[in-house]
Parts: structure tokens; C-alpha cells; sequence
């Protein structure tokens, strides 16, 4: 069983029942279904962080540079006026992120600690501003995408990606599988291996192993999914721009992930419900929302110790 | 470029470079004692701008106002590691910094309530506001030039306090052993109230120097802050001599570089970060 506690098993099962489900009770509200699938789409982005964060110990400020990159490489990779496959085309520019990652993560690994935190967000930044004072990417607007992709397999058409609730699946079964892809990830030797590196890098190191590689390795797949997760926000909304990557972007991710309890891939899902949730509730209560959400957040890092993950899992497990 | 260009242009990034080290001095300092990584310092910056014009509209008193922006600064910066900051020291550090992007949070909020979101600016003092002949045909405002040397006054005075008072010395000591200050017998918790403090502060003078040289407008803590993590990892962060060499570095490179290659000029101090850290992964004076 890759899902090693009751607390994990009790709140993902809800969790997907009710994700399966959702779609059906708000058939006729396109807006909610859009905003659920933000949601999911974010908690796929949380969750790469988290992965990278909580248990590889890449603490990095600088995650939006991928999530941007994956909706801007959409649109400058494909043709403007035909519709191109989605699968084939998401597959394509993962690559490219992937490559992107590789030499990304050989410039930043090179420090560690509080100077990771900052050379991983010096780099996101220039990324920001290099789209933001372009003029072929649009600049500060963006760049637009005219045809969205057609989802076909092997001729097979099931998934209209014009449908908000066909959306929402594809969202979610992106949720299902990065979920997955990290648990089968950290339960394998390779991760086992990364997790020891974060505890104790020189005994690791004394082992024998090459930890740049397996650090590597990982940032490569924890940025390569952040990439999917923008990919996917730019296609719901047709469009990218330089505000995918800003640090603020970085920080909210960091934040609903440490809220969601940080290193339990699942608790990131939790934060980016619960992180999203109350800023749709604050903002229809108050103008000034963000005092709400700034004392909401400190109530929340001064009471939980362990973030929603570590508080249920004193109440669920034994 | 001619020759009393660039020389009007040093001057600038001199005096650009300064301000930013006073920026970061509080925040290097708080980071190099305490350990803590402060990301609601350039929150701070703002409240000292948008304080001192407050008063200003409501005294007139540029002097006066400055005064007392800067003692509720010191106010403010004790209530916050009183209330907030000292129930973390035991956590680590991802704790802190989501405490601080809330406190981001709460700051822009009640900039917004208090002052509204129209950009202010405030005059220059009389008495400062002439300008002193550079050369036939150019000149330099006073104003600029005292604010470049309050700056080196406040790092000098910085500067003696470190490495020179018994508070100096106990600081220095909290940074390499904590637990061998506290069994000497020394509070330690007061130590870190008074430096945190005294960082809230710094960064709050400066806003009120800054006041009649920038517009006030939301979110010009964030911006800052930015630039300012930029100087003390290029320093070295926790070193103040870092963050000195590194904010006139960042100050005369971005200034050149907004004349020279107006392209770039937004992302070449993150492209000189990077070089820096290439060579020297912990900054150039690191500890």
C-alpha cells in the first residue's frame, strides 16, 4: 500500500469521491466547475513543491518560473491556427521543461540552503522580466491561445477540452496521477535515497552516492510537473502571461503547502482547497480580504504546528 | 556616454547603493543574529514611507515627522517579535517565512484601509531643496546628497555599535553560541527583541529618506525586498560589510545598466547575482 497512513487513506478517499462527484451537483454552474478545476489544477503545482520542499529539502522560491514556462511553451511551440493533439503536444513541451529543469537545476544546485531559496528566485525572476520586456512574447499581456488542442487517442475522441466539466476530469486525473508518480517515487530505492539525503547528506554521501544526481534528478521531475500544472491553467484560461511567474506565485504555492503540512503530498491538496477556499469566502465578505487572509494565515502558522495534514493526523491517527 | 554623464550617473548609483544597503542592513542583521529570514521587511520600508507622509500632511514638520515615524517604527518592531515573531524561534524556518508573508499580507491590507491606493509623494524639506552646481550647465539636488550621506552615517554609526559597544559585542556572541550567551547569564530574549527591533527600524528610516525622492504607491515594500535579498546574498547573508559592498554594487550596475541597455537593465542584477554565486555559492563575504 503506497498510502502508508489511515489519516492519508481517509482523507484522499473523500477527497476523490467527492472530486468525482462534483461536476454532477454543479452541472448548470460553469463558473464554480471552472473555479473547482483551478483548484485541482493548483493542487498539482502544490503538490510537485511540496515533493521538492518537504522531502527531497529543495526549499525553492522560484517554482512559478515552471509553471509559467509550461503555459508559455504551449503557446509558442505550437502552430497558431490548427488545433494540434493534446497528448502528443503536453508530452512535447514536459521535455522541454524537463531539459529546461536540467540545466536550471545544474546552475541553482551548485548553492544550498538559504542561497537555493534566493538563486532559484533571481532566476525566476529574470524569467519574469524576460517575457515581461519582450516584445515577440507580448510583454506584460501575454500571448493568447487561438485554437485549443484537440484529445484525441488513436483517433478516439472522449475528452472536449471547450467542456468546463471535461476539463475538470482531465484536471483531476492530472491530481491522481502526479499524486501517484510522487508516492511511487518516494516509496522506490531512488527515493528512499533522496529522503536520506535531505536527513543526513554526508552519510549518504559516505555511502557512495552521488547526491547532485539524485537532487538533480528530482528537481528535474518536481519542476517538470509544476510545467504540466501551467499547461493546464493556460489552456483553461487561453492565455499566459508574465504573472505566472512571479515570486508571489512561488510564495502562495510555498504557503499553501507548509498550511497543508508540509512533506505529505496529500496535505498540499488540503492546502490548496483550503488556501483557495478562503480567499473566494474572504474576498465576498470584506474589500479588504487580504488583512482576513494575512490573520488567517498567522492564526494558522501559530496553532498548527504540522500544518492540516499534521493536525489530522492527531485527531485520526492512534 | 560623456564624462559628466557618467559621473552624474556614478553619483546616482552611489546614492541608490546606499539607500539599499540601509534597506539591508535590517534585514541582514536580523538574518545573521537571529536567524530569522524576515520577508515582511520590505513591508516595513512602507510603513516608514507612507508614516512620514502622513505626518507631514499633518504637521508640515519634515524633521519632526521623521522622528516620529521612526520611534513607532521601533514601536511597531518590538510589538511584532513580542507578539508574533518570538513563538517561532523553536520552529523552523518554512514557519517563519509563511508568519511573515502574512504579515505581508496584513501590512498591504492596512496600508490600503489607513491611506487608500492613490500614489503620494511627499516635498522635499525646504531647507534641502536647492540644488548644488555640478558643472556649468548641470546640478546636483542637496537633498540627494544628504540622504546619501545620512546613509553612511547610520552605517558607520551601525558599524561602531557591532564591533565596538558591549550591545555589539553581546549581538556578535548571540550569532556564533546563543546557549554560551544565555548561561553567561545575559537575556538573550531581550538581545533578539532589541535587534529585531532595530531592523524594523532600519528599514523603516529608510522608507522616510526615500519618501521625497520615490512615490509612495502600494506594493513598493515588495519590490524592495526583492533588490534587497539580491544585495545580502551577493554580500553574503548575515555579513553587514556584505551588505554594504553589495548595495553599491547592485545600485551602480542597475542605474548604468537602466542608461545603457534599457532592455536588460530589469534583469541584470539577477544575471549578476547569478554570477556571484557561480564563483562563490555564499556570497562574497561570506561568514
Amino acid at each position: 500500500m503506497i498510502f502508508e497512513k489511515r489519516t492519508e487513506r481517509i482523507v484522499l478517499a473523500i477527497f476523490f469521491v467527492i472530486a468525482l462527484c462534483l461536476p454532477l451537483f454543479l452541472e448548470d454552474n460553469s463558473f464554480f466547475v471552472g473555479k473547482a478545476t483551478t483548484v485541482l489544477i493548483l493542487a498539482v503545482f502544490v503538490m510537485s513543491l511540496d515533493f521538492l520542499v518537504g522531502r527531497v529539502g529543495l526549499v525553492t522560491l522560484g517554482h512559478a518560473l515552471f509553471y509559467g514556462l509550461g503555459g508559455y511553451l504551449f503557446v509558442i511551440l505550437t502552430p497558431e491556427y490548427e488545433a494540434v493533439n493534446f497528448w502528443i503536444y503536453a508530452l512535447y513541451i514536459l521535455a522541454v521543461s524537463a531539459l529546461t529543469a536540467l540545466v536550471v537545476g545544474v546552475v541553482v544546485l551548485r548553492t544550498s540552503g538559504i542561497y537555493f531559496i534566493m538563486i532559484t528566485l533571481a532566476i525566476s525572476q529574470m524569467a519574469y522580466y524576460f517575457f515581461f520586456d519582450s516584445l515577440e512574447f507580448g510583454g506584460n499581456d501575454g500571448l493568447f491561445i487561438f485554437m485549443k488542442p484537440e484529445t484525441s487517442i488513436f483517433g478516439l475522441s472522449f475528452l472536449n477540452l471547450d467542456n468546463p466539466s471535461h476539463f475538470y476530469y482531465l484536471a483531476l486525473l492530472a491530481v491522481l496521477v502526479t499524486l501517484l508518480a510522487i508516492k511511487i517515487i518516494l516509496r522506490s530505492r531512488f527515493g528512499r535515497i533522496v529522503e536520506a539525503s535531505r536527513l543526513n547528506p554526508e552519510r549518504t554521501e559516505a555511502l557512495g552516492y552521488n547526491i547532485f544526481a539524485f537532487r538533480l534528478i528530482s528537481y528535474v521531475i518536481g519542476s517538470t510537473l509544476a510545467a504540466y500544472a501551467g499547461l493546464l491553467f493556460a489552456l483553461q484560461y487561453g492565455y499566459v502571461n508574465p504573472q505566472f511567474m512571479t515570486w508571489e506565485m512561488s510564495g502562495t504555492a510555498l504557503v499553501m503547502s507548509i498550511l497543508g503540512g508540509l512533506g505529505t503530498i496529500y496535505g498540499a491538496i488540503l492546502g490548496a482547497i483550503t488556501y483557495e477556499g478562503l480567499q473566494y469566502l474572504f474576498e465576498h465578505m470584506s474589500e479588504d480580504w487580504m488583512l482576513l487572509m494575512g490573520g488567517a494565515i498567522i492564526l494558522m502558522v501559530l496553532l498548527l504546528r504540522k500544518g492540516l495534514a499534521g493536525y489530522l493526523e492527531k485527531l485520526l491517527e492512534k | 556616454m560623456s564624462t559628466e554623464l557618467f559621473f552624474v550617473q556614478l553619483i546616482n548609483g552611489i546614492q541608490y547603493g546606499l539607500l539599499l544597503f540601509l534597506i539591508a542592513s535590517g534585514l541582514t542583521l536580523v538574518f545573521g543574529v537571529m536567524g530569522i529570514l524576515n520577508l515582511a521587511h520590505g513591508s516595513m520600508y512602507m510603513v516608514g514611507a507612507y508614516l512620514v507622509w502622513y505626518f507631514v500632511a499633518v504637521t508640515g514638520s519634515f524633521t519632526a515627522s521623521a522622528l516620529l515615524s521612526a520611534a513607532i517604527a521601533l514601536g511597531l518592531g518590538i510589538l511584532i517579535e513580542r507578539v508574533l515573531i518570538q513563538r517561532l524561534y523553536n520552529r523552523n524556518h518554512l514557519d517563519q517565512v509563511l508568519l511573515t508573508i502574512g504579515m505581508i499580507f496584513v501590512f498591504n491590507s492596512l496600508q490600503s484601509i489607513l491611506w487608500g491606493n492613490d500614489p503620494y509623494g511627499v516635498a522635499v524639506p525646504e531647507t534641502l531643496s536647492g540644488s548644488v552646481p555640478f558643472t556649468d550647465n548641470s546640478s546636483y539636488p542637496v537633498y540627494r546628497i544628504f540622504a546619501a550621506l545620512v546613509c553612511i552615517g547610520i552605517a558607520a554609526a551601525l558599524y561602531f555599535v557591532v564591533s565596538k559597544t558591549r550591545l555589539g559585542m553581546l549581538i556578535r556572541a548571540g550569532e556564533s553560541n546563543r546557549e554560551m550567551v544565555e548561561a553567561l547569564g545575559v537575556n538573550i530574549k531581550s538581545l533578539y527583541t532589541i535587534v529585531f527591533a532595530i531592523g524594523v527600524m532600519l528599514a523603516a528610516v529608510s522608507g522616510i529618506i526615500a519618501a521625497p525622492m520615490r512615490s509612495i504607491v502600494p506594493g513598493m515594500g515588495e519590490s524592495v525586498l526583492i533588490t534587497c535579498f539580491v544585495v545580502v546574498v551577493i554580500g553574503g547573508m548575515g555579513s553587514i560589510k556584505g551588505a554594504f559592498v553589495g548595495a553599491l554594487m547592485v545600485g551602480i550596475i542597475s542605474t548604468f545598466a537602466a542608461v545603457l541597455m534599457p532592455t536588460l537593465s530589469n534583469m541584470i542584477i539577477y544575471i549578476f547575482m547569478i554570477l556571484v554565486l557561480l564563483v562563490k555559492p555564499q556570497g562574497l563575504f561570506a561568514k
